[in-house]
């Protein structure tokens, strides 16, 4: 637990000493401020979640960047040969740098919270849809960064590991335009897999285990395989 | 402390280690010696777990290094090749994690830091960015890091590569401050360094290990004595008293004005110093100095790997 919590405490600290993390910032805030306005003019009734659904699409394009680095870096610049070889299990290396990424995407979540407060003020939202919301976009960007996770424990090139990841959300984001015109069990799958059906569902404030079953299932497999995949070394 | 057995390391088709197996006893110092890609990285990054052999069998103080891995990696501290930074931690930051990394108890860990830094000069830099720090102190910061949890077993890959011959010094002089009471693994391809200090070398050559001897027996293994004459006088009345010794072996001059410095290599019996000298005089020339040179490694490395084994 102390290891994990050590790797978790770099992570952050490497987190706000890049300027990547400051850029993240300014676009997650900049571009809410105009979508947000922009869906506060149009319908009248103040709901927050067209901007989860903006938030979404968003963060599918924002958290690759984020966590490219994670293990590309390390393995480019050799760090990863002192971090296997210290007495540190695979999962707490895993698991030390996943909460790292998260927690700092949690950061920027929390600072769209201000939001949250402007829209109480200007009408009354419905409380239990942003809370939900919230969660929900919570859980997705944690499966997004979970898959970034892997897909930088892939490789030793940051941008390969980023477009990796691109490609990946791509498919789970957009396969529902696909698969429109199919039937049947495929369908159904489909349907499960985009994770635009769920997030959907969250925003709208109905919240059901099968959402929040995808969700952390997609996390655990995405751990696993990082796991799988630092311990092939040669 | 150490026993390797038969360790085979292939990438692919490609055998990198053949056949390995060595002992090494609790505060040996012991230097791996040999050409660019004659294996030692390899060797040393399978000691450290972070490869796995292929075959064979690796135990570190009684542990096997496969299935009691953590505990294997708990007591050896390790520098790998490229001294692995964080290069925007700094160096206190980045040696706290290591300290956390490798089990330093929490309430000890700022006393550890605190004394790594000071044992390895960095005291100055501990608030400074490991990026904007020069290689010597990099290197040192790297030493730093593998010595953090005090550990029974030091591997150091090529830890002067790349460094001026000042920082040479202080990081040669740094080891032989830390090696003290522990087992010890330098790598490197410069054989000067290994002389310096190890005690034990092993020559290791496309992946096979060639010589596994103590230092001082591989220099007298050697059975050749070297001198250097300077001798003031005519350079050609001199040369034809050397050359017309039979005991010499071999000579070669190095003249500036009318001094000249007289490299021979003799049989290491050779006792005739006296009629030498005598020649020398009656060839109206005055002997200045007389040195005996002590074989270096170097030349016993390349009287070994040329004569009896590349065949
Ligand atoms: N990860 C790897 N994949 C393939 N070949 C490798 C790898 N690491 C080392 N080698 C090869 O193994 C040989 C030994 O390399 P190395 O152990 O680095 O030598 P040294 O450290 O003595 O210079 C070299 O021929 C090198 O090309
Ligand atoms: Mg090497």
């Amino acid at each position: 637990m102390d290891k994990i919590f050590a790797i978790v405490k770099k992570e952050l600290l490497v987190y706000f000493k890049s300027p990547i993390a400051y850029i993240v910032l300014i676009i997650t805030i900049s571009v809410f401020n105009t979508f947000f306005f922009t869906i506060i003019d149009q319908n009248k009734e103040a709901t927050l979640r067209d901007v989860f659904l903006v938030m979404e699409f968003l963060f599918m394009f924002i958290i690759p960047l984020l966590t490219m680095k994670v293990f590309s870096e390390e393995k480019f610049s050799g760090t990863m040969e002192f971090l296997m070889t210290t007495p540190t299990s695979n999962t707490q290396i895993v698991l030390g740098k996943y909460i790292g990424s998260l927690l700092f995407f949690t950061s920027i979540i929390v600072f769209t919270f201000i939001y949250y407060l402007i829209i109480e003020m200007f009408g009354s939202p419905d409380k239990l849809a942003v809370l939900t919301g919230y969660l929900g976009i919570w859980l997705e960007g944690a499966f997004f960064i979970a898959i970034g996770v892997l897909t930088s424990s892939w490789t030793r090139n940051q941008i390969v590991s980023a477009i990796t990841s691109y490609v990946i959300l791509f498919l789970l984001y957009f396969s529902m335009i696909y698969v429109k015109y199919l039937g049947g069990m495929s369908y159904d799958i489909i349907h499960y897999l985009s994770t635009s059906t769920h997030l959907k569902n969250f925003a709208q404030g109905s919240v059901s285990v099968s959402d929040v079953v995808y969700y952390l299932s997609g996390i655990m497999l995405c751990i696993l395989l990082t796991r799988v995949s630092i311990e092939n070394r040669i | 402390m150490i026993i390797v057995q038969k360790v085979n390391k292939f990438f692919g088709d490609f055998r990198a280690l053949n056949d390995i197996s060595f002992e090494i006893c609790k505060g040996e110092i012991v230097g791996f010696l040999g050409q660019n890609g004659a294996g030692k990285t390899t060797l040393m990054r399978i000691l450290t777990s972070y490869y796995l052999a292929t075959s064979g069998k690796v135990e570190i103080d009684g542990n096997d290094i496969v299935r009691h891995s953590l505990l294997c990696r708990k007591k050896i501290g390790y520098l790998p090749e490229n001294p692995p930074l964080y290069m925007n931690l700094t160096v206190r930051d980045y040696l706290k994690y290591s300290a956390s990394l490798k089990d330093v108890e929490i309430k000890k860990q700022k006393m550890q830091v605190d004394r790594v830094l000071d044992d390895c000069n960095l005291k100055d830099v501990q608030n400074k960015h490991i990026s904007i720090l020069s290689k010597g102190y990099k290197q040192r910061v790297g030493i730093a890091q593998s010595i953090i949890n005090d550990p029974q077993v030091l591997i150091l890959d090529e830890p002067t590569i790349g460094l001026d011959p000042l920082q040479i010094l202080q990081v040669r002089q740094l080891i032989k401050r830390i090696e003290d009471k522990r087992t010890v693994i330098i790598s490197t391809h410069i054989l000067s360094e290994i002389e310096q200090i190890a005690k034990r070398v092993l020559v290791i050559k496309n992946g096979e290990i060639l010589i596994d001897r103590p230092i001082s027996v591989l220099l007298d293994e050697e059975n050749i004595s070297r001198f250097v004459f300077v001798v003031k006088g005519d350079r050609n009345e001199i040369e034809k008293v050397f050359i017309n010794s039979k005991e010499i072996i071999s000579e070669s001059f190095d003249s500036c004005g009318d001094v000249h410095s007289v490299k021979v290599k003799v049989l290491q019996n050779w006792t005739n110093h006296n009629e030498l000298i005598h020649k020398i005089i009656r060839a109206k020339a005055e002997l200045v100095e007389v040195k005996k040179l002590k074989p270096t490694l170097e030349e016993v490395f390349i009287s070994k790997v040329s004569n009896q084994y590349i065949k």
